[in-house]
């Protein structure tokens, strides 16, 4: 396979959705781009995790899904699935009484790919390769290391992680990064990871997939995300009157101090040169946050419904 | 292989031109030498924490221009690049932070006086001789 295949999606999702009392998710029509690293960000309940699981078919829904150009069909998709790697968001109870080496066996019949090698270096490289006993009784950042090495032990065209960084300390996580960075640099690879914490968002992603009440809020390349979203501090002319506002292409807006306003936009040319022609003084131009930018989709999702 | 590249988040400019232009001018003032091998794309994003399509528009771009060439399975390359275009290129980044300085400037309300004032003072605390002679 030629090592730069960018253009085709590694998924796509038409008309999914889940219903289930007081939840309801999609639907949504969607897809991830194969190559690529997608990160899917929203607060606590928005869907991320039943996004991952509706991917694999995990949960029952309606629609249709596509994991690397096959269908996936209840009981025929065994084959596309031994192609892909998957962390849940929290460890299986059915393995509570396995000890890692059992569980990669498990795994190792399962995944005509498994790599012996590739596992141990894995689990070396994430400090977790004296870890004995059963699953049950290892830490969480442990069990979660063991989890991490089982899912990329046979180099998965498609990975798929749900907060796989809970419970890992600093020096795992920066481990983790790194091994993700290697699995991605083959070019070809996939990786769809569900995290709240800005930092691997930042570091890892290429795409930003938003999600909010179980909809896609819009899914954007990180670097014109990051690029376009600006909070700008503002002093108005005293004779601007009060409508000056209403006439600047903006997102979100508050009073910082007396005089000067804090304005969150998602067209940072536009606003600074609006802004300009309005004479207003920009004191500063800031990039945004990650959370900052998901509140202003958040409340525009909001004013829309 | 570590470029010397940083990035400024505060800088309108994007992303992708903060990186091209920083990268085209470590290759014309020759920091970065004919036939120096660079870092992959997905190396490169990881280090400046910014995606692969950013770096891979720049890899792109400053192929067309001449500046690098991609050997397909090697990796990619700084091109061979001729002395004129090095020359014209030498001022760049000095340029680029004198525009800087005139930007916080502006922001400070500084009079195109002031800023020349400022600009002599610096530069003979600098180059003392030179200032001191000619005076």
């Amino acid at each position: 396979m030629n090592a730069m295949v960018y253009t085709d999606a590694a998924a796509s999702l038409s008309g999914v959705a889940v219903r289930r009392d007081g939840f309801a998710f999609g639907p949504v029509d969607l897809e991830i781009p194969r190559g690529l690293v997608t990160a899917i960000v929203g607060p606590n309940g928005s869907g991320k995790s039943t996004l991952l699981r509706v991917l694999l078919k995990l949960e029952p829904c309606e629609g249709r899904v596509e994991l690397l150009g096959e269908p996936m069909d209840d009981g025929r998709d065994e084959e596309v699935k031994a192609r892909i790697g998957f962390v849940a968001e929290l460890p299986h109870a059915y393995e509570d009484a396995l000890t890692p080496e059992e569980k990669a066996k498990f795994a190792a019949s399962w995944y005509p790919g498994w790599d012996w090698e590739r596992y141990r270096k894995l689990l070396r490289s994430f400090d977790a390769d004296q870890a004995r006993g059963k699953l049950r009784k290892l830490s969480k950042g442990m069990r979660r290391k063991v989890e991490l090495a089982c899912a990329m032990a046979h180099n998965p065209e498609l990975l798929i992680l749900d907060e796989p960084s809970s419970g890992l300390d600093p020096f795992a996580w920066k481990t983790m990064l790194e091994e993700l960075h290697r699995f991605m640099e083959q070019g070809d690879r996939t990786l769809i990871i569900a995290s709240h914490i800005t930092q691997e968002v930042k570091r890892l992603a290429d795409c930003i997939l938003f999600m909010h009440r179980g909809k896609v809020l819009g899914c954007y390349e990180k670097d014109q995300l990051f690029d376009e979203w600006r909070s700008l501090v503002v002093q108005p002319v005293a004779e601007a009157g009060s409508d000056w506002l209403r006439k600047l292409p903006v997102q979100g807006w508050a009073e910082a101090a007396p005089g000067l306003y804090r304005l969150e936009t998602d067209k940072a040319g536009e606003t600074q040169a609006c802004c300009q022609d309005q004479g207003c003084r920009i004191l500063s131009v800031q990039r945004m946050e990650l959370e900052d930018i998901l509140g202003c989709l958040i409340r525009r999702e909001e004013r829309t419904r | 292989m570590w470029i010397p590249i940083q990035i400024d988040e505060n800088r309108p400019e994007p992303l992708y031109h903060q990186i091209e232009s920083q990268l085209r001018g470590l290759i014309l003032n020759g920091q970065l030498e004919e036939g120096a091998l660079l870092p992959s794309i997905r190396e490169l994003a990881a280090s400046l924490k910014c995606s692969v399509i950013t770096v891979r528009r720049v890899y792109q771009d400053l192929e067309s221009e001449g500046l690098l060439r991609t050997r397909q399975g090697t990796g990619t390359f700084v091109a061979k690049v001729d002395e004129q275009a090095k020359a014209g290129h030498r001022l760049d980044r000095v340029i680029e932070a004198f525009e800087r300085a005139v930007e916080a400037g502006l922001q400070h309300r500084c009079s195109q006086e002031e800023l020349e004032a400022i600009f002599r003072d610096i530069v003979r605390k600098h180059y003392p001789q030179e200032g001191g002679e000619s005076e």
